[in-house]
């Protein structure tokens, strides 16, 4: 019996898209679809967490991860650089903007997020385009034309000290410009940091040659028109463009590039015009399925259980109970929602967050561990003995520890500090040192082994003689070393002497 | 018995007790010999061994019967078994025990005598992932491409789930070498004895080892530390994989693994810059259903760090078993036929049947492996009859009590072996084997190094080779002539025929070279070769002479902790035993050492379980459950408990694990399962009636 494919369709080829073909594929997919996957941007997929390469002059390639031909060579089909106007649920098609009708059984939507922009004064020109030397920074085309324009010595400011700014500041200060990060927020990272934490982050950026601004906003972007002050002689070379930025102090920055970073939402023309459920995303269920038969949503376009995520562990984890579901390899996979984890780190800063940053409940308890000097803040609440949410700056070595905790549910220990110090973990439940065995293929103890050293057997080879440690495997010999050198009797020196 | 095939200079003399001590000039173990090689000689003239054959008699009990009545009446079953069932219905088990000339002979006899496919072994649970993952890496597979001693010279030494210290200390000495001039790294979920001597331990989750690989390539491509001129000229398949594993970051693989990014980071720097690393994997990511494709991952990631073929350096996997590289490559294995050639391959099947003198129609093809052939025992399964050489499938295989199960339906049960063990249990003809030192043959340990084992000692009377088992059986069963060997020369002759141009090449070795050269290594395709101690310094075993490189994506282990069973279980081994501790429990010094299983518990779980060192706790997967003695340890990861897997019965560890197999080599999931524990009792308590009222079932 030969049953007719059902036609599957993803409007959007971001990263949630590559999770979920990959899922897919691995669950022998075409053996029930024919699958169609429909691009706004020209090319294939890339991996949009890396784009600070592209930024710091990686080669696009260097972060492709699904380059057309990889569809080709796998029987999908990529429309690449064709924008999907809405989906007719009732007739279940595809509109593309260029008017090409695309029918489908299944349709799912990720349309991912659009970068949050600011009505800045002064930033965009009389067609209401972004003046040269404005940038958001969200797609490969971006990142390219970001770095087509940054030259070192210029000035860069950056709006918004979030996760996405201080990486695009990081990039920029590497590449030789001159860089402020101007921040709303009273710290830094203040959705990810608690208050103590965001400035211990702004303590390394500064030291890692970036300038903050805290507790700011822009007022104005000053064009070449503007003649704002500092601005250089050679900003008029470039007709149009920025020159600078007016704080809400009344301050001036010069400024050859601003790049906006504040934030993202989720993307919901295409469902909107579609007429599907939205509030903050496209409303879906356990199974990332709309109201609308036949039409899911996954990734940062969609909202479960009354949140939406911006980050990209979540849009994977979707990605595999959708493959599941659509391909029936697990029918009662089921999606219940995402732990947060945020992860900060290149050369200079450190930061790691997850679940809450601030007690919620009156009995949460915090812990905070504070070294001053070295920049380090690590901060644990508990609830009961279940963790419920920490942060690190600095010092991050616990967080491997801290986010399997969180993810699993497991208790803490009695006192949770041991979590920080691993390594101190049990160290009374260990043998006692006297009692533990060196030498395992023969069985020698510690204790037995320093009675023999004092007793005169001062080399290795002459504690071997005696108690046998060390003439199995030999795997203790570098043991039984340190052991000789610690407790053998120092030679009388004044003997030595004589 | 050792792993490493230590050449043991015992003394010919009549007297016992046998006194076994190491060859200081040999270039393998260099006079380190292992605490079970030490105390090998108490088996030899152990008073449980076994001295006659043993039928089962009407009453259920086994008793004494000579060997041709033994013989007379396995024959004469199998032959009815097989009249009813046909020839499918009849199975052969083998080992990595085995010598060279027991494993070719055994595969011969079951395709050839019997006429069945199903033959496999005990390797199946050991080396099978490393194999599968190396053909597909380097067209070829030998534990290691080069010699031991190359792992004492290279200045990053990476031991990826492999506890050399305690499951083949002779192996340290050359890791104590590497280490006092390079960096030791071990990655294992326990902190071990080899752990305890390394610069670093990255003591990752259990199941993570692919993650953990695949994240250590994404860093050494974000790092530039990968050998671009290297992959250019000696690889193939590079720009996919680095497609692939650009979405393994390394925040996410933190998450995953529980190793840190700065760990990650350091891992493959150091492995990266060193002028030469080497990675060496033992069982712990191999036994895993995704363990071919884990090894793929480090193949992956030596062979993009430009490795694989440099002066101590590269990629290689520590074999288990005494014979567990000879073991894989003589054809006891289900798809296999000696010298590492495919029995789906027409050439393949064309050449061995021209040694064995019938027509390549006639052989069998491929039988089912070895947890697949234990599962399909019985009316069901369709294997009525099987016949085990030197393997106790009871307690060494997962899900155990389902193997028993399925041993306890057959028609015939055959073990030869030189103790009776937990399987003999069932067994309905039980022959009595002569052991390591009673007779000669060859082994390949994990260098590919073909060496001799001496006969020093005569056997016990009554006691027989499994030669004999099959020659007496083969002859009943109307092949005689072509099991008619007089010496295990004669039988290592024609092995050397059968391979002759294939993949592990043994026609150039013979008895009197591995003599005089201390041992040859293959392959070897002619008398004056000088055989091959490195392989891949020029080529990799490809028609293009080029390695491969593979797309492998992290998956989920077959069953994970969940809100039932919320814990990971782990097995592995202690020094003083081995594999499923038939004879080392029987040695009074290792049984003493460690009379028991302990399950290893991090203090913080302990504390939550109220557990302590001494006390009993149930551990249950959805198999079964096992009553353990408790030792609670900081060695072990809070959210992982550990077991051997030695001891049968009630005790056997097995009892939990997850037959879940690997897709491409049949490896079943001995590293990973969900389990729960509780406290059943504590140290000190004298009312052991709380075990038996909490359930101790096993």
């Amino acid at each position: 019996m030969t049953v007719r494919k059902k036609r599957l369709v993803v409007v959007g080829n971001g990263m949630a898209t590559c999770r979920l073909l990959d899922e897919l594929l691995a669950r022998d997919v075409l053996a029930r679809y024919e699958i169609a996957v429909f691009g706004e941007e020209k090319g294939g997929a890339y991996n949009r967490v890396l784009l600070s390469r592209v930024l710091g002059g990686d080669d696009p390639d260097a972060i492709t991860t699904k380059p057309p031909g990889w569809y080709a060579a796998r029987g999908l089909t990529l429309f690449d650089g064709v924008t999907v106007r809405r989906i007719d649920t009732a007739a279940k098609v595809v509109e593309t903007a260029d008017g090409l009708r695309h029918r489908y059984d299944v349709a799912v939507l990720a349309t991912g997020s659009q970068p949050q922009v600011p009505p800045l004064a002064g930033m965009t020109d009389a067609e209401g385009a972004l003046r040269r030397g404005v940038f958001v920074y969200r797609t490969m085309v971006d990142c390219l034309e970001m770095r087509a324009h940054a030259r070192p010595g210029d000035n860069a400011v950056v709006l918004g000290g979030g996760l996405l700014g201080l990486e695009a500041a990081k990039v920029l200060s590497d590449g030789g410009l001159h860089v402020t990060v101007i921040h709303a927020g009273k710290t830094l990272m203040n959705v990810q940091l608690d208050e103590l934490g965001g400035e211990m982050l702004e303590r390394q950026i500064e030291s890692c040659g970036i300038f903050v601004r805290s507790g700011r906003t822009i007022e104005e972007v000053l064009t070449d028109g503007d003649a704002g002050a500092g601005a250089g002689s050679g900003a008029g070379a470039r007709g149009g463009g920025i020159v600078g930025v007016r704080l809400d102090d009344g301050k001036t920055l010069a400024a050859d590039l601003l790049v906006l970073a504040c934030g993202v939402r989720p993307r919901l023309d295409v469902a909107r015009a579609s007429g599907l459920p939205i509030n903050r995303g496209i409303i879906v269920n356990d199974t990332l399925a709309t109201e609308v038969p036949g039409v899911y949503a996954i990734g940062e376009c969609a909202e479960h259980g009354g949140r939406t995520y911006g980050i990209v562990a979540p849009a994977w984890e979707q990605a595999t109970v959708l493959a599941d579901v659509l391909t029936g390899a697990n029918p009662q996979a089921r999606y219940r929602g995402s732990k947060i984890y945020t992860r900060l780190k290149v050369a200079g800063f450190d930061v790691a967050s997850m679940g809450r940053i601030e007690p919620e409940l009156e009995s949460d308890e915090v812990i905070q561990v504070v070294e001053t000097r070295k920049g380090s803040y690590r901060k644990l609440v508990v609830r009961g003995r279940a963790l419920v949410g920490a942060t690190l700056v600095g010092n991050t070595a616990a967080t491997s520890a801290l986010v399997q905790i969180l993810d699993r549910g497991d208790p803490l220990p009695e006192d949770p500090l041991e979590v920080l110090c691993p390594g101190a973990a049990g160290a009374s439940a260990r043998e006692s040192q006297a009692e533990r065995i060196v030498c395992q293929c023969h069985k020698v103890s510690t204790a037995h082994l320093r009675q023999a050293i004092m007793s005169g057997a001062t080399s290795v080879e002459a504690l071997s003689a005696v108690t046998r440690a060390g003439t199995g495997c030999g795997s203790c010999r570098t043991e039984l070393t340190q052991l000789v050198v610690r407790h053998a009797p120092e030679a009388p020196r004044a003997a030595a002497v004589s | 018995m050792s792993v490493t095939a230590t050449a043991t200079a015992q003394h010919l003399e009549r007297e016992p007790p046998l006194e076994v001590k190491p060859d200081p000039d040999f270039p393998v173990n260099r006079g380190q010999m292992c605490i079970k090689g030490f105390t090998a000689g108490d088996l030899i003239d152990h008073p449980a061994r076994l001295t006659t054959p043993l039928l089962r008699g009407r009453d259920g009990r086994l008793v004494p019967a000579t060997w041709d009545a033994a013989l007379d009446l396995v024959a004469e079953r199998l032959i009815r078994i097989r009249e009813a069932h046909g020839p499918a219905a009849l199975a052969g088990f083998g080992s990595g025990g085995l010598t060279n000339e027991k494993a070719y002979l055994l595969g011969k006899f079951v395709r050839v005598a019997l006429g069945s496919p199903n033959v496999d072994y005990n390797g199946r649970y050991c080396m099978s992932s490393a194999a599968a993952g190396q053909n597909r890496a380097f067209g070829i597979d030998r534990g290691l491409p080069f010699p031991v001693s190359d792992i004492g010279r290279t200045k990053v030494l990476v031991l990826w789930g492999a506890n050399s210290a305690e499951t083949m200390p002779p192996l340290m000495q050359w890791v104590h070498e590497q280490r006092a001039a390079g960096k030791l790294i071990v990655v294992d979920p326990r902190r071990t004895e080899t752990a305890r001597v390394a610069h670093h331990h990255l003591q990752l989750t259990p199941g993570s080892d692919l993650a953990l690989a695949n994240g250590l390539l994404h860093l050494a491509i974000d790092q530039r530390l990968v050998d671009l001129e290297y992959i250019a000229r000696r690889t193939e398949g590079f720009e996919a994989v680095r497609r692939a594993v650009m979405e393994v970051h390394p925040a996410h693989v933190e998450r995953l693994t529980g190793v840190s990014i700065d760990d990650q980071l350091r891992t493959v720097r150091q492995l990266a810059t060193a002028p030469s690393g080497m990675l060496l994997s033992g069982r712990g990511p191999e036994q895993q259903s995704k363990g071919t494709d884990t090894v793929l991952a480090f193949t992956n990631l030596m062979l993009a760090l430009g490795k694989v073929g440099l002066p101590a350096s590269g990629y290689g996997c520590l074999t288990g078993q005494g014979n567990g590289q000879g073991g894989r490559e003589h054809g006891q294995k289900a798809d296999q036929l000696p010298g590492y050639r495919l029995i789906e391959s027409p050439e393949d099947r064309e050449a061995v049947a021209r040694v064995w003198g019938i027509e390549a129609g006639a052989l069998p093809g491929k039988g089912k492996s070895a947890y697949e052939l234990l599962d399909a025992l019985g009316p069901e399964g369709g294997i009525r009859a099987l016949l085990v050489f030197g393997s106790n499938v009871a307690v060494a295989s997962p899900d155990a009590r389902n193997v028993r199960r399925k041993l306890a339906r057959l028609e015939l049960l055959v073990v030869a072996d030189t103790f009776e063990n937990e399987t003999a249990a069932d067994a309905d003809a039980v022959f009595p084997i002569t052991a390591w030192a009673e007779e000669e043959g060859t082994m390949t340990n994990l260098e590919g190094r073909v060496i001799l084992r001496q006969r020093v000692r005569a056997a016990p009377p009554g006691v027989r080779s499994d030669v004999d088992v099959i020659r007496g059986l083969a002859e009943r069963l109307g092949h005689g002539e072509r099991f008619a060997f007089s010496s295990s020369e004669s039988i290592f002759d024609e092995l050397r025929r059968a391979t002759a141009g294939a993949r592990a090449d043994y026609s150039g070795i013979s008895y009197a070279r591995i003599r005089r050269e201390q041992g040859v290594f293959w392959p070897c395709p002619a008398p004056d070769h000088p055989g091959t101690p490195r392989l891949f310094e020029e080529r990799f075993s490809f028609p293009d002479g080029k390695a491969r490189m593979h797309v492998v994506r992290d998956r989920p282990a077959a069953e994970l902790p969940d809100a039932e069973y919320p814990l990971y279980f782990t097995t592995g081994r202690y020094k003083e035993h081995y594999n499923s501790g038939a004879q080392t429990r029987r040695v009074a010094a290792l049984a003493e050492a460690r009379p028991e299983p302990r399950v290893q518990m991090h203090p913080w779980l302990a504390e939550a379980l109220g557990a302590v060192s001494g006390g009993e706790a149930l551990v249950e997967s959805r198999r079964g459950a096992v009553t353990f003695t408790v030792e609670v340890t900081p060695d072990i990861r809070p959210d992982t408990l550990f077991a051997p897997f030695h001891w049968g019965g009630k005790s056997a560890a097995n009892i939990l694990t997850n037959p879940a197999l690997d897709p491409q080599s049949r490896m079943p999931e001995f590293k990973v399962c969900a389990v729960r524990a509780r406290i059943v009792r504590r140290a000190g308590d004298r009312a052991p009636g709380s075990a038996e009222a909490a359930g101790r079932i096993a």
